[in-house]
């Protein structure tokens, strides 16, 4: 029996999950029937969603489920077309964020929004329309951080904290309210494994001796098993299931959130199952026995790409790289693992020919590239997947077969006239082989959905015949069936001979894929290890900055 | 798949259409609501300056009727009308060029100053026949105007300096070499200068644009000079290679660069040729006729800025920018009669800048529906 409510903060709480559905269970909030169309497509649809004070309520789908959506209703950013939010039995309408805030509801948002040159008192106060009193602020600041545990300096600059750090604050920005009700959406993505533990027991605290409300939004399996109680399973807009956690295994999770059977030793870093991705070898692949021994004749493999002693300094003097030397031999797929933000990059925008290195040198079959020269870097072999494929990847406004073209015109053009059919010829081709999905070759690049650009980009670099790949985040954003996608087709490229350099901030994308790890920590190398020696421990420790 | 889906529906609705320029029935289907917008937005400009002339005590019918007597009623006018679009339409050819490759050109004005300037230095000095005496002398002024853009273009990549500062402000340079060039016969000055201005020296008849003689009309062969340049700039830019790469690093500089597209190279290229245009619109303006028969410090007269204002209505198409530069003329050329019906010329000046404005309306709305829909496939 729950019975949660504003009034009654020290209700019992003895079972930490009541049935879900339970009718005598009375919700703190309940959206009721929630619907939202784009046009003609439905983000949510039919939505029912209780959630109970005391609990941690975990909201599971794959990108585009419709679970960022629903919480962007229920803090007021998006109004729904149809359906009711019920508040303590109350319907109440939610006309922006600051009304969500007199409700007590508050999110932490993914990304954070933190003025760096301002110190962490100044942030918290931020938008606030009292007078500055430095001292009552430090103190309301220290007093938060010492109940959660958080260990926040109200004197420190936001620009000197790291991502796990920053994210405390806006924890801290968001409790200093009280609210009643606490949405974090994918609070783990900047965070190294050790940092997501803390947070999940900083939330077991703000639930079960304060007993308020909290949705966690994600599509980690893992996190959702290990962190929260009950769980909401969303897919195409809709709920699929319900359940509580302590009944759910990976499997029923992943299946119900996938809509089919999956492997989840294959698909391990797809559904963000960290475990099953370090214990799986590199050979078991299914289909893909051809990346066997590879991670065995790597190093007799010629070296393909090397950057030695690259040096970047940022405008503000401090090294964006420093000193940073890494090796990537053909067919082998080295991960370069990292906390965002420790000069991925700047590594890859170099590797790129868009930023010049201060110091050090970049070498492609051991032929030292001058990286200034516009295009010097595509033209030695080197293709690229970029992190943010707008930035630097495509051309929006281009259409897809233009897109297909880009840097390759010799092939579509006669003494410096395009051939618009040959164009179009190559463009049919690569959209068939890559299963791009477009009205047609013409087609603008932006009407184009996230994941058909990435197709589009990988077919572009591939079709290039690149003698080193550099995949810069390459599944970010991508549903289960794109990134399982991808993942094949890097393993493709390095069964083939072309030297993969993986940079990613999802671990269980690294240890699923590559044969050889790289921790980069402020944007130098700190530690090394070959797959099969992988140990999350060690990984982790490095991961935080400490070389082990 | 739920987000991807969302993107592609409401892109597919509100913005694919306008990128892809593929099929034939989508540019069609969207034609015919721009076409509208353009009728009602002049048509409201119409009706405001109606109510403005009327209200200033002036006939609005009568004010109507000179504007189309001098722009193509009256015996000649269109004739007019044509030779005065001719430097309008090569300036917003180059503007254009310019914009694709990302370089926001609108030193216009001085540039155009500089290469009638450059012209009128090379005709009245050299003795050549007719047409060779022509080619020397535009190959002056595009020269010459090529490369006070290219001034800002130097600014731009070895200092940082925005072109949109350093060209506008190189204007006022221009004006000031032109001014002074009119105070020294050794450079511009007229050798008996008869006039309380200082004013050049008169051209020599083989340095004048011959007409072609249509149906009482006398057409500058500039026109086809410049009809010819803005086929030969749609091609280039539409199916070669050069323009494909000028196009990719307008739209994305960084992507560009990483497949060998040089900012500087491309960038600086399309800086200084839209530069060499506008000094050519200058060449070909005083050499038209239109403006008199010598060089004055005042031969510019906001061709330039006109020119410009062409391009941005174009809306970057050159095939755009010959029915833009031919009203932009008839506006000019029209407001010359307007005098006669006793308008004040400010009221005069005050219907053309809304007309302008009418122009100006539904690629704003054109532009606004494009960021809207791409917000909301974001969200």
């Amino acid at each position: 029996m729950t019975d949660a409510g504003f009034d009654t903060p020290e209700g019992a709480r003895a079972d930490g999950a009541a049935n879900v559905g339970d009718s005598s269970s009375t919700p703190t909030v309940r959206l009721s029937r929630i619907t939202k169309r784009y046009g003609a497509v439905v983000a949510c649809h039919d939505v029912d969603i209780d959630l109970t004070a005391g609990r941690i309520h975990g909201v599971l789908g794959e990108n585009g489920a419709g679970k960022s959506t629903l919480m962007k209703i229920l803090i007021g950013l998006i109004q729904p077309d149809e359906g009711l939010i019920i508040l303590n039995g109350r319907t109440v309408t939610v006309a922006d964020p600051l009304a969500a805030a007199d409700l007590g509801i508050a999110m932490v948002h993914q990304h954070y929004s933190l003025v760096e040159p301002l110190t962490v008192w100044e942030n918290v106060l931020l938008g606030e329309r009292v007078r500055l009193d430095r001292r009552a602020a430090c103190e309301r600041v220290a007093t938060i951080s010492d109940r959660y545990g958080l260990g926040v300096d109200p004197l420190a600059r936001v620009s000197g904290l790291t991502a796990g750090q920053r994210q405390r604050v806006e924890i801290i920005k968001c409790l200093r309210r009280e609210p009643r009700i606490i949405i974090f959406d994918e609070p783990t993505s900047m965070l190294t494994p050790a940092e997501s533990e803390q947070l999940f027991s900083v939330l077991r605290t703000a639930v079960v001796s304060e007993d308020r409300t909290v949705a966690l939004v994600s599509h980690k399996l893992d996190e959702i098993l290990h962190a929260t109680d009950e769980v909401t399973i969303m897919r195409g807009g809709r709920v699929v299931d319900r359940v509580r956690t302590s009944r759910a295994t990976a499997s029923s999770l992943a299946q119900a959130m996938v809509g089919r059977p999956v492997s989840l030793r294959s698909e391990a870093a797809a559904l963000g199952l960290i475990d099953a991705a370090a214990a799986m070898a590199i050979g078991d692949v299914d289909g893909d026995g051809d990346v066997d021994g590879d991670g065995h004749t790597g190093n007799a493999a010629p070296i393909v790409l090397e950057m030695r002693g690259a040096t970047i300094v940022g405008p503000d003097g401090h090294k964006l790289l420093d000193d940073l030397s890494i090796t990537v031999r053909a067919g082998e797929i080295v991960g370069l693992a990292g906390v965002e933000g420790n000069g991925q990059r700047p590594l890859a925008d170099a590797l790129s020919g868009l930023l010049d290195l201060d110091g050090g040198s970049i070498l492609v079959h051991g032929i030292a590239i001058d990286p200034t020269r516009p295009g010097a870097l595509s033209r030695a072999g080197v293709g690229v997947i970029p992190e943010d494929r707008h930035d630097s990847g495509c051309v929006l406004d281009l259409s897809v077969a233009e897109n297909l073209t880009l840097g390759n015109l010799g092939a579509i053009s006669k003494r410096g006239v395009l051939d618009r059919n040959a164009m179009e010829a190559r463009a049919i081709e690569l959209m068939k082989a890559f299963d791009i999905q477009a009205r047609s070759p013409h087609a603008s690049m932006g009407s184009l959905s996230g994941g058909n650009q990435q197709r589009v980009v990988l077919a572009r670099e591939l079709s290039a015949r690149p003698i080193v790949l550099i995949a810069a985040q390459p599944t970010r954003g991508l549903d289960v069936g794109a990134i399982e996608y991808m993942s094949e087709r890097l393993r493709a490229a390095a069964a083939s001979g072309v030297g993969v350099l993986l940079i990613s901030t999802e671990l269980e994308e690294i240890l699923t894929l590559a044969h050889r790890i790289c921790v980069i920590h402020e944007g130098r190398i700190i530690g090394e290890m070959g797959h099969h020696e992988a140990d999350l421990e060690r990984l982790g420790l490095m991961l935080g900055g400490v070389a082990a | 798949m739920g987000t991807d889906a969302i993107e592609t529906a409401s892109a597919t609705a509100d913005a694919g259409d306008q990128h892809s320029g593929g099929s034939f029935a989508g540019s069609a289907r969207r034609a015919v609501p721009i076409v509208g917008q353009y009728v009602v937005s002049i048509a409201v400009a119409l009706g405001l300056c109606a109510i403005l002339v009327s209200a200033t005590g002036g006939s609005a019918s009568r004010v109507f009727a000179a504007l189309l007597d001098g722009s193509l009623r009256s015996p000649g006018a269109w004739g007019l009308t044509i030779t005065t679009a001719t430097p309008l339409l090569v300036v917003a050819v180059g503007t254009i060029v310019g914009a694709k490759a990302g370089m926001s050109n609108i030193g216009q004005e001085g540039q155009l100053l500089l290469g009638a300037a450059a012209m009128a230095f090379i005709a009245t000095r050299l003795d050549l026949p007719g047409p060779l005496l022509l080619t020397v002398s535009f190959i002056g002024a595009c020269a010459v105007g090529g490369l006070w853009a290219g001034l800002a273009a130097l600014m731009k990549f070895t200092r940082k300096v925005p072109e949109v500062i350093s060209t506008l402000l190189l204007i006022f340079v221009a004006s000031q070499i032109t001014t002074f060039g009119l105070t020294r016969k050794w450079l511009l000055l007229a050798k008996e200068n008869t006039s309380r201005t200082n004013n050049g020296e008169p051209l020599p008849d083989a340095a004048k644009m011959p007409s072609l003689n249509i149906f009482g009309n006398q057409v500058s062969w500039g026109a086809v000079i410049a009809l010819v340049l803005t086929a030969v700039v749609g091609v280039v830019l539409a199916r070669t290679t050069i323009g494909f790469r000028l196009r990719m690093l307008g739209l994305n500089p960084r992507t560009a660069r990483r497949f060998g597209v040089s900012a500087v190279g491309v960038g600086g290229g399309a800086l200084m040729f839209s530069g060499a245009a506008a000094g050519l619109g200058g060449g070909l303006w005083l050499s038209g006729g239109a403006a008199g028969d010598r060089f004055t410090g005042a031969i510019s007269s906001s061709i330039g800025w006109q020119g410009l204002l062409v391009a941005l209505l174009a809306r970057e198409k050159a095939a755009l920018a010959i029915p833009m530069a031919f009203v932009f003329a008839g506006l000019r050329t029209g407001s010359g009669f307007l005098a006669a019906t006793g308008v004040d010329r400010r009221i005069a000046d005050v219907v053309q800048a809304m007309l302008v404005l009418a122009l100006l309306i539904p690629p704003a709305i054109e532009a606004l529906q494009r960021r809207r829909s791409g917000s909301g496939a974001a969200a």
